[in-house]
Order: structure tokens, then sequence, then C-alpha cells
């Protein structure tokens, strides 16, 4: 086996991961606290990138700036989403929420390709072609810088979660809903920002893939699906095991292609989660009956 | 709750059932005049390749529009034809409930459906309700080779593809020297890419031809991420990449042959999208320079091909004519000239006035479409397309050739400073 080729495979999987774990925080912070899965996550996620693009065409602002205004357009829209749909559904049967989730997703998607259209776009920006060599392992410029804004807007959410008043009530909310109002916090709101957060992390995610990949109305799709299996591998709900979930993920999806086709190479990711749901059913990070 | 109807409420739903039997009966009136004729266009235009998508429904919608500008169906007495609508959203299910839907609300024919595995779900539907389906854009063998009555194909199959790659390449060949090349094969995981990269392997094998395949690798359709193939690519070290893409795969692919530094002689796809959309060329730059594309194009002398392409830029500002709007366009006149000598709606008319089809065009490179006994369209074929200067071209056969095809790359990719 070539060492030289694992080594890129595990270095361009890693950084990737980066981006992939700020995606699955989103997810595993609404869940953890509302116990609804976002299936719109995906649609949030080409938002998020279309928002960069148009900055970009309009004012010629790089992505890796603008992922602040994609954060926070997505923080809006999670909000409203919140307050118009998820709040009425919060007490619903799962399988009423999915519909009502999927709904959103098509709404968003199909938003997106009336607004932007259906070709997709890969738009040069300074650094979409950039490299650094190291010996004879290539660093994709856009993926490290993607890598290390992904890192610090996740440093970012924690900061918020455990440091600010907002952050203190999701916290309690997801422990004690029932305790939480009992003291007085406004759970419909305490619930209506931590949706906006989930949302702003992944439209900050979308943002920073925008030098990467092409944005079309249905790229999130796989993103999606990927962010599903990491926050089980992870844990439902937690947001350290979302993190290391992505990392994990993104180098086996990367490094597995060596030995597997890449046709298949989503069997990786889903025979992680199943071999994970087998042996530790709760997550590498989930507690005892989460 | 219940709501007792009084003299008040009478009054307000009678004025509003009067307004809009006044409102719909005006158009009722004009349309009574002609005949009118449901075909059906049955394309992915929303789902992971809504972009081709879309661009096929255009070229399907523009020809009705111009036959009926012309008179519509003059046989059957001026006949109009109305295009019905149907998405199949990239899937084989949905495109084989919207062609029930569609038979249903009186398509006589339909047409489409750009991908071949949505083609065969609507290919055995038709043939069990017995209505005439016209394959515009539709590549797999296999379609075809179901023994379906009902069922043609104006697309080339993919047999016929790599028929033509080997005589473009073995000229290539020829012309430079070249007794060997060592290449890569890639495809999309969908049926066409499949079917594709497989026929030209084993085509390649067949013919004991002097291309050497190093390695063959598939990955899904509307990856995001191709990284990890490109560094297998680059392992592998090949002198000519053999790409079956989708627009989105082929702008990451030469993303990251630029990024990851491959050193190659060529990029040839042996037939696929991707590689001459106007959307590759405006992202790509000169990056785009030197990709060939063994496809189905228009034909640039043509005055039928001058015409349309001059329409639609003027009708879509930005976009042109070229291989799935063509054969979306051609599609459709194939079954108007059916129907304009069947003289009829029935399906066995339709499918015998088919059979019979010479339909001379100069819309697409081939000669007139005809039909042999299986449905494919004898005379349909490729060129050889280049993109040179940011700017397509067809290179062979040379006869339709607008310039010289350029071999080996005189840059690589990795060094043209973009």
């Amino acid at each position: 086996m070539d060492l030289n080729l694992v080594l890129q495979l595990a270095t361009s999987g890693f950084l990737l991961g980066g981006v992939y774990s700020l995606i699955a925080l989103g997810l595993s912070l609404i869940f953890g606290v509302m116990k609804v899965i976002n299936f719109a996550h995906g649609a949030m996620l080409v938002w998020g990138m279309y928002i960069a693009f148009t900055l970009m065409n309009w004012t010629g602002i790089d992505p890796f700036f603008s992922f602040v205004a994609s954060a926070g357009g997505l923080f809006v829209l999670g909000y409203f989403i919140q307050r118009t749909v998820v709040n009425r559904i919060m007490t619903f049967h799962e399988a009423m929420q999915v519909i009502a989730m999927v709904g959103v997703m098509m709404i968003l998607e199909n938003m997106a390709q009336l607004i932007w259209g259906p070709d997709p776009h890969s738009p040069h920006t300074r650094y979409s072609l950039s490299t650094i060599w190291l010996g004879s392992v290539m660093i994709d410029i856009p993926r490290l810088f993607a890598f290390l804004l992904a890192i610090l807007m996740a440093a970012a959410v924690f900061v918020f979660l455990k440091y600010t008043d907002i952050g203190k009530s999701i916290r309690a909310s997801a422990d004690n809903r029932i305790g939480a109002l009992i003291v007085g916090t406004n759970v419909n709101r305490v619930y209506a920002v931590c949706f906006g957060v989930g949302a702003a992390c992944v439209g900050a995610a979308g943002s920073l893939l925008v030098p990467l990949m092409p944005i079309s109305p249905h790229t999130g799709f796989p993103f999606k699906l990927t962010s599903f299996a990491i926050v089980i591998l992870g844990g439902m709900g937690s947001l350290p095991g979302a993190m290391i979930g992505g990392l994990i993920i993104g180098v086996a999806e990367s490094v597995g292609s060596v030995f597997i086709p890449s046709s298949l190479k989503q069997i990786i990711s889903f025979g992680i989660m199943i071999l994970i749901l087998l042996l530790r059913p709760q997550g590498l990070f989930g507690g005892k009956g989460s | 709750m219940k709501k007792k109807m009084n003299r008040r409420t009478f009054l307000k739903y009678s004025a509003a059932v009067g307004a809009t039997t006044a409102m719909a009966g005006a158009p009722t009136l004009l349309r009574a005049q002609a005949p009118e004729i449901k075909i059906a266009s049955i394309q992915p235009v929303t789902g992971v390749i809504s972009d081709i998508g879309i661009s096929m429904r255009r070229g399907n919608q523009m020809a009705v529009d111009d036959i009926n500008a012309r008179g519509g169906i003059k046989s059957m007495g001026g006949a109009k034809l109305r295009l019905l609508l149907g998405d199949s959203e990239a899937k084989e299910d949905v495109a084989r409930s919207e062609a029930e839907r569609v038979i249903k609300d009186g398509a006589v024919t339909l047409v489409g459906p750009f991908l071949s595995g949505n083609a065969m779900a609507i290919a055995t539907l038709c043939e069990q309700r017995g209505v005439p389906f016209v394959m515009d854009v539709a590549a797999a063998d296999d379609i075809t080779r179901k023994g379906f009555k009902y069922t043609f194909r104006v697309f080339p199959t993919t047999t016929k593809f790599a028929d033509s790659m080997l005589f473009y390449m073995d000229k290539i060949m020829k012309e430079k020297n070249i007794s060997r090349i060592r290449g890569v094969v890639t495809n999309t995981g969908d049926l066409f890419g499949r079917v594709q990269g497989a026929t030209f392997i084993k085509v390649l094998k067949e013919k004991k031809f002097p291309i050497e395949v190093l390695g063959h690798i598939e990955y899904p359709l509307g990856i995001q991420d191709l990284s990890a193939e490109i560094s297998k690519i680059k392992a592998l070290k090949p002198e000519v990449l053999f790409p079956v893409a989708r627009p989105g795969d082929a702008k990451l692919m030469i993303r990251e042959l630029y990024k990851q530094r491959v050193e190659l002689q060529g990029i040839i796809s042996p037939g696929s999208p991707g590689w001459y959309e106007p959307e590759f060329i405006r992202d790509m730059k000169v990056l785009a320079d030197y990709v060939m594309d063994n496809v189905p194009w228009y034909n640039p002398v043509g005055k039928m091909y001058k015409e349309v392409n001059a329409a639609f830029a003027k009708k879509f500002p930005g976009k042109y004519i070229d291989t799935n709007s063509g054969y979306a366009y051609l599609g459709v006149l194939v079954i108007a000239d059916a129907l304009e000598r069947a003289k009829s709606t029935k399906p066995d008319d339709i499918v015998a006035a088919l059979k019979k089809t010479y339909l001379k065009q100069d819309l697409m490179v081939g000669l007139a479409v005809a039909f042999d006994e299986k449905g494919d369209n004898i005379n349909a074929d490729t060129a050889m397309i280049q993109i040179i200067g940011q700017s397509i071209k067809v290179v062979l056969p040379e006869k339709a050739a607008e310039t010289k095809y350029v071999y080996p790359m005189p840059k690589q990719i990795w060094d043209r400073g973009a």
C-alpha cells in the first residue's frame, strides 16, 4: 500500500472532518435540546452556501469572511422556523415531526432552486486553488482555512453555551424542561435561540464549503446523511461527540476509499454507525441511557 | 359547525360561480377552434441533475412552440401540440409515477427523460400501457434490448459511443505516432455512468485496442469531494484520464487535478455531460482548456442548428443549444413528424409511423433520424469536441471539424496560472 496516498487521504479527510463536525454540532445541539431531528439541515447548509456566494458576487467579500453573515442569516431563518414550525410539533410523535421537517427541507431546497437556479456554481475565490506541499503531501489551503474556522466557530458555540445566560438557559432547558419552566425560564425563546444557533453552525459551515465544492440546490443531501451518522457515533445530543465524530468520519471516509470502491463510500460512515449502535448504542460520548 | 344557506350567501355564491364560468368560458371558446394533441415531457427538473433537466425541458417546450407557430400538425387540421410537464426528480420511482400521471391526463406520446435508469422505468410502464415513448436522451444499451414495442431512442447507444470513441482515438494515436496509452477510466455510479464506463472498457478489451486501463474508479452521482479519488488516480500515474462525469463532479475533478498537480497528456471523455455546459467554462476558465469529449454534438454548419440556437440563446440568455437541449428539441420533432404521417393519435398508428421515420435534420451531428428494429436511431452519431481558448470546437470528424485538435495538452492544468 502506498503510504503517501494514505497520508494524503488522511490529511484531506481530517481537514474536511472539521467542517463535518460543525455541521453535526448544529444537528446535535438541536436534537439535544428539543429532541427534534432537523431534516432540513442539509437544505440549511445550502442556504449558507448561497448567502456567501451571493455576497461574494455582489461585494467581492471572500466566503472565509462572509461566513459570519451566513451564520447570522441562518440564525434568523432558524429562529423563524422554530417559532413557526418546530415549536408546534415538539410534543408530537417522532413520525409526525419528520413529516413537518421534511416539508421544511423541500420548501428550502426548492426556494433555493427558484432563486439561484439549478446550475452548479463553483465560484473562483482568491484561495480556492492554493495549496502548500509538506514533502509529497498536499495541503489544500481552502480546506485548511475551512477546518480552522470551523473549529473556531465550534469553540465560540461552546463558550456561548457555557458562559452566557441564554446559553446556560439552553442547557438547563435541555436537562429539565419542567425545572427550567418552574424557575421562570422563557423556554420558547430559549428553544428558538437554540434552533437559531444550530442553524447558524450549519450556515457557517456552508459558507466555508463554498471554495471547496460546487453549489447547487441539492448539495446538502449527502452532508445531512453523513451528519446523522456522526451524531449517532458521537452520541445523540453530545457536542464534544459531534466534534470528535466528525473528524473520525472525515478520516475514515477518505482513507477507506483505498480499500473499497468510491461508489460505496457511504458504507463506511453507515458501517461505523451500525457498529456503534451494536456495541455502544449511546455513542462514544453519550451518557448511559441517553 | 354548520352554516345555513340564506339569501345573501346564496347570492354571493351564485355571483362567484357566474364570474368563474364567465372567465373560464372565454378561453374554452378560443381553444375550441383547433383540436389539441397532448404529449408529455418527463425530465429530472428537480433533484441532483436539475440543471440538465431544466435545459431538456426547455428544448422540448421550444420545439412544441415552434411546431405550433408553424401551424401545428397539418394532417390533423392544424391540431396544436400541448406539452404536459412531468418531473422525475432524477428518481426511477418518481419517473414511473409521473409517466403514469401524464398518461392518465391524456398524453398520447411521452418524451424524455435524460437519465437511463429513469428511461428504463418509463419504457416498462409505456409498454404495459401501450403508449409510445420517444427517448430524446438516454444512452444505456439495455433499454432497447428488452424487446419493447413502444420505445424509440433518438440518442446514440453506449456501444455507439464506444465505437466512435475508438475511431477517434485511433485517428489521434496514428497521427501523433502513439503506440500505447496508459489511462484511467472514471464514472459516476448511476446507470448511464456505469454502463458508459463499463462499455468503453469492454470494447477496448474486445478490440484489443492499445489503451491500457490502469484503473477504473466509480463514485456516486452528486459526490461533493473528489480529493480521495484524484489521489488514487495520481498514484496510478496515467497518461490520459477518461472521465464519464456530470456537471458538478466535472468541476470538482478539474480543481482537484490542479491542486494535486496530476500530470496528464489529456483528459478525453468517452462521452458524458459536465464538460460542454456554459457553466463549466465560466467557472473553470483556463483550466477547462484542452478537455476533449466524444458527444452527440450540434452540427455547427447546419441551418436548423443556427435558427434553433439563435432562438434558444435569445430566450435563455447565457445558454446555448448543446447535446441535451438539442436532442430534446429533436425528440419532439420526431414525435410531431410521426403524428403528421399517422394522421391519428392512436398508439398503434403512431408506433407504425415512428417505425417508418426518416426525418432529415441538420441540428445535430449525424444524418436523418431513422429507427432500426430495436427502436434505436441508426444515424445518431458523435463528434469529438475540445475546449480551446475557452470555447468549444468540433475537432473530429474532419468533415465537421472547426479546428484541429490539440494533443497532448501543451500545458499541465496546474501550470496555467489560474
